[in-house]
């Protein structure tokens, strides 16, 4: 990697040097219209906005005097960093998708690496079928899926629930403990075939050479399975994991769905919820740290994460 | 990945976000010289355009109605329902916010602590429409003073529908109070442990409210200017204490929200009795519950003591807008829109409002019975209603913030950790918690 992109950059410097041999060459023109497509609303839609938001969140409210006096903005330094990092709602959040993450992000990947590696052997029969049937949930919006699934959930209509009672059960999936574990359920239907589709496309990129190479050395169907090819699709299962860590970070249409019909899932339940609340509270510059504070987190946390793993990656 | 080039790339990012801050630097609000001068009222020479956000179902064919009779004073509706507060927050902050929209009665504080509003009472129609609303939805409106910032629409004056049929069969009275209705709560669960006499829904802080505001449970005062915060009450925490006796004894059902379909299935499968809800809720249960047609009756609200009081929940007004430059033709719209009995019936027929206007109780659709509810004159009842209602309770001004915490509290009690009464503490900490974020001046007490 370090080489190639070594080699890339004596290329340009190269062709940098090279310069204008005719009097041609690009022109700045030609540069800015083939950049501008891409650049402009990077920067209008992500970079402004970001900018923006950052601004937003080192100001703070003050007000002429009186019951409805005129209120303003003014530069605040910290002042709403402090008031995210001493917000016990945050933090309470904050607990809620790191114990979501630490359970639901294994165990869906695992998951969707066993189906993955079940559908590379070519010992199952209607592999097509499975594979479609597998990644369909994920062709239904996140909204959508919580709704058909807070219908499961709820004792007043759920067959699921129904079928649950007559076997002498008492479920509660709505319930304060178990609330957290529905949603996590509702992601894990969703997300799954996704991830599983990435793993399954690094499997079909290994040559064959190298399963016929292992059997010649003595290798079973297991072996293979554990000793090359989950070796060798290393940085798709780190690349799902990363895309995992970011999505329960910003952990915000189930729960919110399931709160329509649970008093068990608070306003404040995910940051992003949090974030939301406040600002819809008028108070954009406490959600503007809040959104700030949950980026930085997720930067952190994906790149460590990367970072962690990059050796044995092999990135 | 090569150092030099992530390098690069962090430098390019860097450079992009302070231009950007520097730009963005400029959006910054500079300090108000003063209060904005008052508006004069004087007619617009020509055709007048108007825009008016809200969101009443079949309002664009109200508005019609006034655009073929009014052709120098054309209006324009659009449907905010989606987000209301979003976009008329965001159409505030580009200075872009239509010359009228529509204003639930609890969120006029918030708006007007953004500066949303503008005083129309220049006009002397503006001044003189006072007369022609119910008391409490003209002291809201004009923050119980001389200006006037919006005309009142609809209202939910809160009523008890109740099962007929189910509390014959169980040999049981229309509960006058609430120790009564407590008494039939426990006559019901014990005849028949599936059958409550209501539900509790912890999420729903408007609906507490009314309840709150039934027992004259003021949240909010104004004077040596600041806000007093008083949602921690000795009347607040009779209601709070009421409902968390009947949670405890597993009398009312904390696991539905209001008007979804699981709460629709328990009413629908014969396991509620009884509903404390507003004006507007008679086609609710019309519409969703029509298997139980004649089976319904609404009474009075029962009452702490033995004087009427009742509570409203919901309603909205239609309020002018900050840079309406045609107050005149603003004010003939509005007064028109929400006091002339041809609009109110549509809107009545079209968007289900209960008019805030006093001539409203005289629209035919609302002095005939009503054939779901066994052709009784089900709206006597709710004019009735309107009559009781104090009409010195007082909206804060971060009233959204605190409904979310009352709520988030709520739940945890009906959780069965902690009680109602923390859940007004938590109310009250977040009223003066929010208020110093938006640098309002607020105490604690009266």
């Amino acid at each position: 990697m370090t080489d190639i992109a070594t080699r890339a950059t004596r290329v340009v410097t190269a062709a940098g040097s090279r310069r204008r041999p005719n009097g041609g060459g690009p022109r700045a023109g030609t540069i800015v219209a083939f950049l501008a497509p891409f650049f402009l609303p990077f920067v209008l839609f992500y970079l402004v906005p970001i900018g923006y938001a950052v601004w937003q969140s080192f100001l703070v409210v003050r007000r002429t005097r009186g019951q409805y006096g005129t209120s303003y903005t003014t530069f605040g330094g910290f002042e709403q960093y402090g008031q995210v990092f001493q917000n016990t709602e945050f933090w309470a959040s904050i607990g809620r998708i790191a114990l979501f993450g630490i359970v639901q992000v294994p165990v869906m990947l695992f998951v969707a690496l066993i189906m993955a590696l079940l559908l590379d052997t070519p010992l199952l029969k209607l592999k097509a079928f499975f594979r479609v049937a597998a990644f369909m949930p994920y062709a239904v919006p996140g909204v959508i899926a919580a709704i058909m699934w807070s219908f499961l959930y709820s004792p007043q209509l759920s067959p699921l629930v129904d079928l649950l009672e007559g076997l002498g059960l008492q479920p509660d999936f709505l319930g304060p403990g178990a609330v957290l574990w529905s949603a996590a359920n509702v992601s894990t239907w969703l997300w799954t075939g996704y991830n599983m589709l990435i793993m399954f496309s690094a499997l079909q990129a290994i040559p064959q050479e190298l399963y016929e190479a292992a059997k010649l050395d003595g290798a079973g169907n297991w072996a293979i399975a554990w000793r090359i090819k989950v070796p060798i699709i290393g940085p798709s299962i780190i690349l799902t994991t990363v895309f995992s860590i970011i999505g329960t970070l910003q952990l915000y249409a189930e729960p919110a769905v399931l709160r329509q019909i649970s008093s068990n899932i608070s306003s404040t339940f995910t940051p992003n919820m949090l974030a939301y609340a406040v600002a819809s509270g008028n108070n954009y510059q406490l959600a503007a740290a809040i959104s700030v504070v949950i980026a930085v987190i997720t930067f952190v946390l994906s790149f460590g994460f990367m970072r962690l793993t990059a050796k044995r990656a092999g990135l | 990945m090569s150092n030099t080039v992530t390098r690069i790339r962090l430098a390019g990012a860097v450079v992009a976000t302070t231009a950007g801050i520097a730009v963005l630097a400029a959006c910054s609000s500079p300090a108000p010289s003063g209060d904005a001068s008052a508006a004069s009222c004087e007619p617009a020479k020509g055709k007048v355009t108007l825009q008016y956000w809200n969101t009443v179902p079949g309002m664009d064919q109200v508005v019609a109605l006034w655009n073929t009779k009014n052709p120098n004073i054309q209006v324009q509706t659009k449907n905010i329902s989606n987000d209301q507060y979003g976009t008329i927050g965001n159409a505030l902050k580009a200075g872009k916010a239509p010359e009228l929209a529509q204003v639930g009665y609890d969120e006029l504080p918030a708006l007007r602590t953004q500066d949303a509003f503008v005083d129309a009472s220049a006009c002397s129609a503006a001044t003189a429409a006072k007369s022609k609303f119910v008391p409490w939805t003209w002291s809201q409106s004009s923050f119980g003073g001389t200006g006037v910032f919006a005309f009142p629409q609809d209202t939910g004056p809160m009523a008890l529908y109740v099962r007929s049929d189910l509390f014959k069969k169980h040999g049981l009275e229309i509960p006058k109070t609430w120790d009564e209705y407590a008494a039939d709560a426990r006559k019901l669960h014990d005849a028949d442990p599936k059958l409550s006499i209501t539900f509790f829904d912890p999420n729903n802080a408007e609906w507490f409210n009314g309840l709150l505001w039934q027992n004259n449970a003021e949240m909010y005062g104004y004077s040596g200017d600041k806000w007093h915060v008083t949602v921690e009450s000795d009347q607040s925490k009779q209601v709070a204490d009421y409902w968390q006796k009947l949670i405890d004894a597993k009398l009312v059902r904390t696991d539905l929200a209001h008007g979804s379909t699981p709460m629709y299935a328990a009413y629908q499968q014969n396991q509620i009795a009884s509903y404390v809800g507003a004006a507007w809720g008679y086609s609710m249960f019309r519409d969703n519950l029509p298997d139980q047609a004649g089976k319904w009756t609404i009474v009075p609200m029962p009452t702490w003591g033995s004087s009427a009081a009742s509570g409203d929940w919901g309603g909205s007004t239609v309020a002018f807008m900050k840079g309406n430059t045609h107050l005149y033709e603003s004010v003939m719209f509005n007064s028109w829109l929400n006091t002339d009995p041809e609009a109110l019936a549509l809107e009545n027929k079209l968007g289900g409002l209960y008019p805030a206007a006093t001539a409203g109780s005289e629209l035919p659709a609302l002095s005939q019975g009503v054939p779901y509810y066994n052709n009784e004159k089900i709206f006597d009842v709710f004019a009735d209603s309107s009559k009781n209602i104090d009409t010195s309770f007082t909206w804060g001004p971060t009233q959204k913030t605190v409904n979310l915490a009352l709520q988030d509290a709520m739940a945890k009690a009906a959780g069965g950790s902690g009680v109602l009464t923390d859940a007004l503490s938590a109310a009250q900490a977040t009223a003066l918690k929010s208020m110093k974020d938006q640098a309002i001046p607020a105490v604690a007490g009266n």
